[in-house]
């Protein structure tokens, strides 16, 4: 309706768009620091950049650390830098993104998937810090079970101090259990042992109820079941030499016999009877409605499943207790047992720890700061809930588990120590492309019939091969 | 793409002063008086936008092209390859697939999206209520606001097997159980369902703009011909609307061929590599492989085709679209 | 308010050939679909509002009822929302309003002003439009590198101001007004530049408010550029710390993650609401022929 009072509309507008455009300059003029980033604390000065994987959240649980490494080394300024991301994968390649940036940190936080990514091509070795302070590190390593330590073991070198770990444990829910009339599992438990349990469980609560529920991810996905079965879908081998170092630190273990200069994956092996025979057994648990397909991508939802009793089992390791009692799970509604056995009880770990990088400007810095941070005191203060399991085995005791559960949290750290063939997540240098191949067959393996099953085999064969052959 | 740069618009929104001279509109011949005394003037106008996108499109779009002739990791140097990249990236399977998944999504959301806004539209914009209408078309549009990436993250959840909603609705008039993001079939179509859910609205806002042009007296005249009901809408709606319909086929191949956010977050391109997209494969080998020549030669085909797809559309909107 | 809109030409045709069940069989179809569109949201706030143990609740409710807001407490202990949201607003707010004026004045060059090779380089503007994102980003990130802009929000901003989409919208608008206004503009001696600024660029405000609002809507929430382009959890935007909700493997709690989800949606419902008319009514006045 324009009429008379359009002049006084005209003025008004005018006064408005004028006072937004003033507002405008001024944001921007106001919040150029904000827009340019030189409000970040610590950029662009050249204080010892740490990169962890996590929220704001994370990065203020390290401060307290970063003040108590500030009390040992006063003249060593640190920040640390928390680096979110979906998962590991997710976050190496923000770290590479930062060296492509110009501004890589000194040192990072990394995790088994990505250990031999960054032996290959961005972390510098500790072997000559580790020999100058073998004094100092006695206590650590007396602490530390060496099946994580050889994880971190490349071509002879080692490249970082484990801090924390999990195994692939199974959880159960003891409710699902006591309904279908069972005990605790013995610790011995066998692949067929654990099937009638899931059937056992599907009988008394036929709908609404998973007895199995696995994502199809590395870690905890069909992996442990190759393992179990003394089988893997990468042919490992390991490299010569690490002497110096299982005999300056382990020299009365009794595995020190068969540690190595570290793990190798070179060959695929999909092709081999008894890989088939683990995703032929998965199929069955999925054939048979005792088992999901599993899903890609994150699993999201798994936490609020079990924490809502509708899963008997998954494999998960330690870092799950802490989730488990924010959602809402008692002490007595679950409880964690080792992996079932097959031909071997072998389970699979994933570890992570600090790794200094070649192009980190103090070395010398950084160093201290990897010695300082496996240290009992700085651990105790990054570990104060269980969300994850801490490395030294000292920790891992009553009081972390006080209130939370579950009642045989010792199966976390006895694993290693029942079953010292324990090992890593199989991931080379090339560890993208080999978790995409494996991922991408997985699902396809183990939701179709036998024929599917064998082609999806061939498939993955197939994709590893391709994978192994690119320039790490 | 030239034929756009011809098209002339007629707008209903613009009221006022401008109502009065509607129609009267040649273009080029407003601007006859600034050419002839300040040529560097459009210029001036220009600058932001050109400056702007030589520096962030038409240059980092010559330096992908370039790129797809080296071997680069960020991390070493650049190695010249030739064609090698090229090469493999037709060899490999997964780009294969991904390519061919994705000219399927687009055929298949593009349809729905298209269908599913215009039926939606026409039946708005018929007689109704003045509140359903707004009520609706709101409702319609509203996912638009929705960022993707949200939206996939709370479908996962609907859409799972065992516990979620979908197939709960579904065994209440006795479905069984549907593995939606488990099998390649399921995926694809949850894939589609959420991506189709989220953009029609985009369509559908297109479709009413479109119809509510159309002159009255079009239908009028249809009527007493004894065009009615669905008759009136072939005979009459989609001829009108064709220029319409142009611009939203456009727009939604071009979004749909480049669909990411959707299959990464539903699926991560499987199971398999049943959902994985070209452009889903261009960051896999860029950011987690670090195979950057790669991810250029696989981005230079996949904007080829887009640009060859679009090339068609408009020239058979030559022959299709009917402009009053 | 609803006075002003045009009434669609189609209804009044409609009104004398069809009987009532014809409309009450379309606000039946019509319904339907209203509850396939806002049921998954409706599902995501009622969850979000129970406490994670009940999240996979069958038979689901949609409706909140009993809420329970300890997600949403666990949302803001886990992030520093305000800080994204900052972010988030600076970045998109910057954004929108670079585009909003880059694009008038190329939409206004390219439908009102002549010069050479104006078919072609508008052709080239428009095919900017099919290069995926995905494509120019490491040249792009390598350029902001270089200019010392990594890991910014500056990073963010400026390579987003350019719009072709924009610029197209903008263009279509200006064609849609009619030429006589320039000639009596030209006839009353003003510049072109006046004529642009006192004439078009007024006449124009709802086209603009478009490219504004889609910019918004756009940008806000943005994931794939935000996710390469910035390190510091300082530069964070919106949708990049919903992400991190999810936990590390998983352990997150559903109901916590659609708390984040719903909390982002606020601000875009609000630009939404105050916004969805000058966007169907401009939106369909620049491509509707």
């Amino acid at each position: 309706m324009p009429g008379s009072n359009g002049k006084l509309r005209e003025i008004s507008r005018r006064t408005a768009l004028g006072a937004l455009g003033v507002g405008i300059v001024g944001t921007t003029v106001a919040s150029w620091p904000r827009l340019t980033g030189t409000d970040i604390p610590g950029r662009g000065d050249n204080s010892l950049s740490i990169a962890i994987m996590g929220t704001a959240a994370d990065a203020a649980a390290r401060q307290k650390v970063v003040d108590a490494f500030a009390k040992v080394h006063p003249d060593i300024k640190v920040k640390v830098q928390a680096i979110q991301a979906v998962d590991w994968k997710d976050f190496f390649t923000k770290i590479l993104t930062m060296v492509a940036a110009g501004t890589p940190p000194d040192v990072v936080y990394v995790a088994t998937e990505g250990a031999q990514l960054f032996a290959e091509k961005l972390a510098h070795p500790l072997d000559e810090y580790l020999r100058r302070d073998a004094d100092h590190m006695k206590e650590y390593f007396a602490d530390v079970h060496p099946s994580l330590v050889e994880a971190f073991m490349y071509k002879g070198s080692l490249f970082q101090l484990p801090i924390d770990w999990n195994a692939a444990n199974m959880y159960y829910n003891t409710k699902a259990l006591q309904q279908a009339g069972l005990e605790r599992p013995a610790d011995d438990w066998n692949h067929q042992d654990f099937r009638s349990t899931l059937a056992a469980m599907r009988k008394a609560r036929p709908s609404d109820f998973t007895p199995y529920y696995w994502t199809n991810r590395l870690f905890g996905g069909v992996v442990p079941w190759l393992y179990a079965n003394d089988t893997s879908f990468l042919k490992e081998t390991k490299s010569t030499g690490g002497r110096w170092l299982w005999d300056s630190f382990y020299a009365n273990d009794p595995t020190r016999g068969m540690r190595s200069g570290g793990y190798q994956w070179l060959e695929p092996n999909a092709d081999d009877p008894k890989v088939f025979e683990s995703f032929d057994f998965l199929r069955g648990l999925v054939k048979d409605g005792l088992g999901v397909r599993p899903e890609e991508g994150g699993g999201n939802s798994l936490v609020g499943l079990f924490a809502s009793n509708r899963i008997g089992t998954t494999p998960a390791g330690g870092y799950w207790v802490q989730g488990l009692s924010e959602a809402g799970m008692k002490q007595d509604d679950y409880d964690v047992q080792f992996f079932p056995k097959w031909r071997t009880q072998r389970h699979q770990f994933g570890t992570a720890g600090y790794a200094i990088m070649k192009t980190a400007k103090d070395k010398d810095a950084a160093w201290e700061w990897v010695k300082f941070s496996s240290s009992l005191d700085a651990m105790q203060i990054v570990f104060p809930t269980p969300n994850t399991t801490p490395a030294r085995r000292s920790m891992v005791n009553e009081q972390l588990y006080a209130g939370k559960g579950p009642r045989h949290w010792k199966v976390f750290y006895d694993t290693l120590d029942r079953f010292p063939s324990t090992g890593p997540i199989p991931a080379p240098p090339q560890q993208a492309a080999v978790e995409t191949a494996l991922m991408k067959n997985v699902s396809l393996a183990v939701s179709g019939d036998e024929r599917q099953l064998k082609s999806a085999l061939d498939s993955l064969q197939r994709d590893l091969e391709f994978a192994l052959r690119r320039q790490p | 793409m030239s034929t756009a740069s011809d098209t002339r618009v007629r707008t209903k929104a613009v009221r006022g002063k401008a109502q009065r001279a509607n129609g009267a509109n040649k273009a080029g011949k407003p601007g006859r008086s600034g050419r002839e005394r300040q040529p560097w003037l459009p210029w001036v106008f220009l600058a932001p936008t050109i400056v702007g996108m030589g520096i962030f499109t038409v240059l980092p779009i010559i330096a992908s092209v370039a790129l797809a002739f080296f071997r680069w990791d960020i991390i070493s140097a650049p190695s010249f390859v030739g064609f090698d990249n090229f090469a493999e990236v037709v060899q490999d399977p997964t780009v294969r697939v991904s390519f061919l998944n994705t000219i399927l999504f687009v055929v298949v959301a593009v349809a729905l999206q298209l269908g599913l806004a215009l039926g939606l539209a026409i039946m708005v914009q018929e007689k109704l209520p003045a509140w359903l209408r707004v009520f609706f078309r709101s409702a319609f549009f509203f996912p638009l606001i929705l960022s993707a990436a949200s939206v996939s993250i709370f479908m996962r959840y609907l859409f799972n097997e065992q516990f979620g909603v979908v197939n709960w609705l579904l065994s209440l008039v006795g479905i069984p159980a549907v593995p939606w993001l488990t099998t390649p079939g399921g995926s694809a179509a949850v894939v589609i369902l959420v991506y189709v859910w989220q953009n029609f609205g985009f369509s559908f806002l297109l479709f009413i703009g479109g119809l509510a042009s159309i002159p009255v007296e079009t239908y009028e005249a249809a009527s007493l011909d004894g065009a009615t009901g669905w008759r009136k809408h072939i005979h009459v709606t989609l001829p009108l609307l064709s220029p319409t319909t142009l611009v939203a086929s456009v727009m939604a191949i071009i979004n749909a061929l480049q669909v990411f956010d959707q299959p990464f977050v539903l699926t991560r391109g499987g199971p398999g590599d049943s959902t994985r997209t070209a452009v889903m494969v261009i960051f896999e080998s860029a950011f987690q492989r670090l195979e950057f020549g790669q991810a250029s030669a696989i981005g230079v085909i996949l904007t080829l085709i887009i640009m060859a797809i679009t090339a068609a559309q408009f020239r058979l909107s030559k022959r299709f679209v009917f402009y009053q | 308010m609803t006075t002003t809109i045009k009434r669609p030409a189609a209804e009044r045709v409609v009104r004398r050939s069809k009987r009532d069940w014809s409309v009450a069989g379309r606000i039946v179809l019509l319904s339907i679909a209203a509850v396939l569109v806002l049921g998954p949201v409706l599902w995501t706030l009622s969850t979000s509002l129970r406490p994670p143990a009940e999240s996979f609740q069958l038979p689901p409710s949609f409706l909140p009822l009993d809420p329970d807001f300890v997600s949403y407490g666990q949302v803001f202990k886990q992030l520093n929302i305000i800080g994204l949201v900052i972010n988030s607003a600076l970045v998109t707010g910057l954004i929108a309003v670079g585009q909003m004026i880059t694009a008038a004045l190329a939409g206004y060059a390219f439908a009102n002003l002549k010069f050479r090779g104006r078919g072609a380089l508008f052709s080239i503007v428009l095919a900017t439009m099919m290069v995926p994102a995905q494509v120019t980003i490491v040249p792009v990130f390598m350029l902001i590198r270089g200019v010392g802009l990594s890991d910014t929000l500056m990073a963010l901003i400026l390579p987003a101001i350019p719009t072709a989409f924009g610029t197209f919208l903008m263009r279509q608008y200006f064609l849609g007004l009619p030429a006589d206004l320039a000639e009596a503009a030209a006839i009353d001696g003003a510049s072109p530049w006046r004529t642009f600024r006192s004439v078009y660029a007024p006449l124009a405000m709802p086209g603009l408010s478009i490219v504004g609002i889609l910019a918004f809507n756009f940008h806000w929430n943005e994931f794939f550029r935000p996710l390469i382009m910035t390190i510091s959890e300082q530069n964070f935007t919106l949708p990049l710390g919903l992400v991190s909700l999810q936990g590390n493997l998983g352990t997150g709690s559903i109901s916590v993650v659609l708390a984040g989800v719903v909390l982002s949606m606020i601000p875009a419902l609000v630009v939404f609401m105050f916004g969805q008319r000058a966007l169907r009514d401009g939106l369909t006045a620049g491509t509707g022929k």
